[in-house]
């Protein structure tokens, strides 16, 4: 009987583990090997151990990029999390046409990245922004303000854009939770007097608290390696000051033809994601287990 | 009920899909006369583009019996598609590249010499920069194509307004004719960014006219001197001065869009701006009311410490080892550079592009518009990436990468001059070893 | 449900959802506007005296025409519903088998199995665009849908195995095992029984699964090459960006009808999108 379900389990798990062999665990070997050669495009290369990786170390544009994408992560997310959770909140109570804003408000997550983010890099261009149109005519500033020019504002700026696309997502995932809490538990507590901040904090929060980490942790992996945001608003700049480790990738790699390099930045995205990744499941299961 | 027959929907559209795509993907197996995919960039005059697709290219097809395929890409998309395309072993048969982009390359491309020489023959010897750009030392790796003359654009009427009848001579009289054009709200817009065109055209001559060079004649790095750090100096204080200092942002079409827009005074360009000023005469005009083009001036960068400089962005073609049409694409690009049918295409372009022989400086189009005037011997001024050096795949890799570019637009902001080139020096030495 | 006065209504509710539904719906309402605006009066500088951002006073549907006309923004429409209603499929037939697997049957590498699958999704694709551009060569894709079709299914596949799995924990087991008693096969009760009951688990992971491949964008643009295969989100962003001068009219028109398709797919589904969302985190 056992080796029946075995057997069926083997057929039913060949397809996926087959594709995901060959476009995943075989490319990653591939990765890893090409970043320890010095290979261009067009020509293979020769091994040279960990140059590429001294190099890549010694680079300030590289230690850059690796802290715009810890601060971008670890930005976003405590914004989205704080708005994501607010709205949800807000999305809890009844009220006529909620389903509808419901469905509307998932907008920015569902529609492709890239369109939004252009639409968005309209918004802020230099010389035609509607924000600077709109802050110009409530007199708050007098002359432009450089959006995507000036290197912190740049951050902010592509920050805000993840944020704007990410909060549906947290609210949605949260409202979920949301609603699985058993109303009795608030009417409980409010009979012992507590008050609206307290019923919160003792009670709604630990309940959310193992979707939040389920969501937080999906968000940290996607917004770790971002990639499409940042290609479309800057491009990495203003002088590689908004650079990821994606989008410094890419340029090296593809944009330069120097793969080796490329890989080597790719490579190094991984091991960081992963503590984060560890850290956060370790977390869950503490959480879990309370 | 209902969203059974939904799932059903989505299966079988499905299956007519996967069935369109196993026939779209057979279909041109069987259509294979030979067809050459050419890949340029969106030219920054329109109307060449349109002359391309309406007339000349139909002409092209007719007269040699194959199929061509054009496309045309935001310029700075043609590396990664060419990178993207070697790597994947296919995409298009002839692809431009900007400067000396071919000599990093090199390798997987096919040894145009045969072609090159050809024009060379007819039209007289190519222009040194043309040459040192698509030549490797051994062989030509890439059919030059054109030299795209950058000259500053500037409003005649502000300029007069703050004191300057000619156009200012020294770096020093710019930024002083930058400042007072600033405070009345119409600085000079100038790009730092990362973008192929405007940004090198400006920062390596900059660099040049201070005596600042990436490497000495005798081919070693000499970038971190007083020279440049001089010039870093000099930049930092003129962009604050006299830039409109969004302009680390920019690509090669803001500064466009922002003189055409009435919002900068001048600024460093291919002839696009003007051209497209006549080409829209009526919908450029200037705050009084005349047509903009009456108003627009060309003049060279002006002089620095060590003297005049210029750079040309250039244009060349390579044909991809990886091609399966190399022969048809050769006999196309042939076709395409002999004089009756380059001829129609310089003309449309109306000064922008010089041809890369001297022999075109003859050519009575430029003779038609006086504005036009200082693009005709673009060819021959200008210097090339990696200057004293030649320019070569490590030249090739410093441009690329922005090095010098990066390195002015670091110190503007924030950092010490100082700073700024050790950090630039240290990357060229990553590069040239 | 709302307690407490009407001003606090207004502070505590009105206000703030009011904030949020402008903050993330007037992008599109940008888009909108943008595309509609003629170039006359798109390219007023922000502080020039005429500029109207938030309206037109000549609607035209110039952007829109140049767009379909201009360049392969049809052909872009259809390889990238091509695309990814196949990685779909591919994707939701692994994803179905797989999950079914893991969940139901008991052997001896399921918990390992189940593991590895969780790490693939830990590799993102900027880390693996570059050798496998390398692999989609050699095996000759290069430069075909068939490149975007067979890789998709990597970061989709666990996403859908996942949902399912947490579908098929919900199905009792009682009525597998009532069909066994019938004298069914084990293939035979998964596909007529569970397969059925976990109907709306499938149309959710499909609805995400089929937004996400839409959302892709990397190995899109690395992959592809000419301009006949290219995806919407890729075509967009590489053809209309011409060198020079006026762009965004079409730009926003191509951002905007490229969202349709996504938008109208998911108005259908929206409980479905959302169970499989939500399905997916608390799983």
């Amino acid at each position: 009987m056992l080796e029946r379900e075995s057997a069926l389990a083997f057929w039913l798990l060949v397809p996926t583990l087959a594709l995901l062999t060959m476009f995943i665990a075989y490319p990653f070997v591939r990765g890893v090997w090409l970043s320890l050669t010095n290979s261009v495009v067009g020509v293979p290369g020769e091994y040279i151990g960990l140059k590429n990786f001294v190099k890549l170390w010694n680079d300030s544009i590289f230690r850059t990029a690796a802290l715009n994408t810890f601060v971008y992560t670890g930005v976003t997310t405590v914004f989205k999390l704080a708005l994501g959770l607010w709205l949800a909140l807000l999305l809890n109570r009844h009220f006529r046409g909620k389903a509808w804003v419901r469905a509307f408000i998932l907008l920015p997550f569902i529609i492709p990245t890239v369109l939004s983010t252009l639409a968005w890099k309209w918004m802020f261009d230099p010389t035609f922004s509607v924000f600077n149109w709109l802050f110009w005519k409530l007199s708050i500033i007098n002359a432009r303000i450089n959006w995507l020019g000036d290197p912190e504002l740049a951050m902010a700026s592509i920050s805000a854009v993840n944020i704007w696309r990410g909060v549906p997502f947290y609210a949605i995932s949260l409202l979920a939770g949301l609603q699985t809490i058993n109303q009795d538990l608030h009417e409980a507590a409010a009979i012992d007097g507590a008050n609206r901040f307290q019923r919160f904090w003792y009670v709604t929060w630990p309940l959310l608290l193992p979707v939040t980490m389920v969501v937080v942790l999906f968000s940290v992996i996607q917004t770790f390696a971002d990639f499409q945001l940042v290609y479309v608003l800057t491009g990495g700049g203003p002088a590689n000051a908004t650079h990821l480790f994606a989008t410094y990738a890419y340029q090296i790699g593809i944009g330069t033809g120097l793969l080796s390099e490329g890989a080597a930045i790719s490579l190094a995205m991984f091991p960081a994601l992963l503590l984060v990744v560890i850290f956060q499941l370790w977390y869950i299961r503490r959480v879990e287990n309370r | 009920m209902a969203r059974f027959s939904r799932r059903k929907f989505l299966q079988y559209s499905g299956a007519t899909g996967m069935a369109g795509i196993l026939a779209s993907h057979r279909a041109p197996v069987f259509a294979q006369a030979s067809t050459v995919h050419w890949i340029r960039w969106n030219d920054f005059v329109p109307a060449s583009d349109e002359l391309l697709r309406k007339s000349i290219l139909p002409e092209a097809m007719k007269a040699l019996g194959i199929k061509i395929n054009f496309e045309t890409v935001n310029a700075n998309d043609l590396q990664p598609r060419i990178t993207s395309a070697i790597q994947s072993g296919a995409g298009p048969d002839i692809v431009m590249l900007n400067n000396n982009h071919p000599q990093l390359y090199a390798a997987s491309c096919a040894d145009v010499s045969d072609v090159a020489e050809a024009v060379a023959k007819a039209q007289g010897a190519y222009y040194k920069l043309a040459r040192s750009n698509s030549h490797d030392g051994k062989k030509f790796i890439s059919v030059p194509w054109s030299v795209i003359g950058a000259q500053i654009a500037y409003r005649k009427s502000w300029f007069e307004e703050v004191g300057f009848s000619k156009f200012p001579e020294t770096w020093e009289q710019y930024r002083d004719a930058g400042k007072k054009l600033k405070a009345k709200g119409r600085p000079i817009g100038q790009t730092l960014g990362h973008t192929f065109g405007d940004s090198p055209t400006f920062s390596y001559p900059f660099l040049w006219s201070y005596g600042g060079r990436e490497v000495d004649e005798k081919g070693k790095l000499a970038l971190d001197s007083k020279a440049t750090v001089e010039s870093v100096r000099f930049m930092t204080a003129f962009w604050k001065d006299a830039h409109d200092e969004g302009g680390l942002a920019w690509d090669d079409s803001n500064n466009n869009r922002a003189f055409l827009s009435g919002t900068i005074c001048a600024t460093l360009n291919g002839a696009s701006i003007y051209i497209e000023s006549l080409r829209k005469a009526d919908q450029y005009k200037t705050e009084k009311g005349a047509q903009l083009k009456s108003d627009i001036l060309h003049a060279p960068l002006p002089k620095g410490p060590a003297g005049q400089f210029a750079m040309h962005t250039f244009h060349s073609h390579v044909i991809p080892a990886y091609s399966k049409n190399q022969k048809a694409a050769k006999q196309f690009l042939t076709w395409m550079h002999t004089r009756e049918n380059y001829e129609k295409w310089f003309v449309s372009q109306k000064g922008f592009a010089t041809p890369p022989t001297p022999s075109w400086e003859k050519h009575k189009m430029w003779d038609e518009d006086p504005v036009m005037a200082p693009y005709r011997v673009a060819g021959r001024l200008g210097l090339t990436p990696g200057h004293a050096g030649p320019s070569d795949r490590k030249a090739a890799e410093a441009l690329t990468k922005y090095i010098i570019t990066d390195m002015y637009a670091k110190a503007i902001q924030g950092g010490t001059p100082e700073a700024a080139v050790k950090w630039a020096a240290g990357e060229l030495k990553s590069i040239y070893g | 449900m709302i307690e407490g006065a009407g001003w606090k209504k207004w502070l505590w509710f009105y206000l703030p959802m009011g904030m949020f539904i402008l903050g993330l719906l007037f992008p599109f309402y940008w888009m909108l506007v943008t595309t509609l605006k003629p170039d006359g009066e798109l390219y007023r500088p922000w502080n020039h005296p005429l500029y109207s951002p938030f309206w037109t006073s000549a609607p035209t549907f110039d952007h829109i025409k140049s767009l379909l006309t201009e360049t392969l923004f049809g052909t872009w429409m259809w390889n990238t519903m091509l695309i990814a209603l196949a990685a779909t499929l591919i994707s939701l037939f692994c994803g179905v088998i797989a999950g079914y697997a893991l969940a139901r049957l008991r052997f001896r590498w399921a918990g390992l199995l189940g593991t590895a699958i969780f790490i693939t999704y830990l590799v993102p694709q900027t880390l693996l665009f570059i050798p496998l551009a390398d692999i989609i060569r050699e095996y000759n894709i290069g430069d075909t849908p068939w490149a975007l079709i067979l890789t998709y299914p990597t970061f989709l596949i666990p996403f859908c195995t996942w949902l399912m799995m947490g579908y098929f924990k919900t199905i009792p087991k009682e009525l597998e095992e009532c069909a066994r008693i019938d004298g069914a096969t084990r293939w035979q009760a998964m596909v007529y029984i569970i397969l059925p009951i976990a109907l709306p688990g499938i149309l959710s992971a499909g609805i995400f699964a089929f937004t996400l491949s839409w959302n892709e964008f990397i190995y899109a643009l690395v992959f592809l090459s000419s301009p006949e295969q290219k995806t919407v989100p890729v075509g967009v962003t590489s053809e209309l960006i011409r060198g020079d001068v006026f762009f965004w009219g079409s730009l926003m028109a191509g951002a905007l009808l490229g969202s349709i398709p996504v938008a109208f797919v998911y108005s259908f589904f929206v409980e479905h999108y959302v169970a499989g969302m939500t399905g997916s985190v608390k799983g």
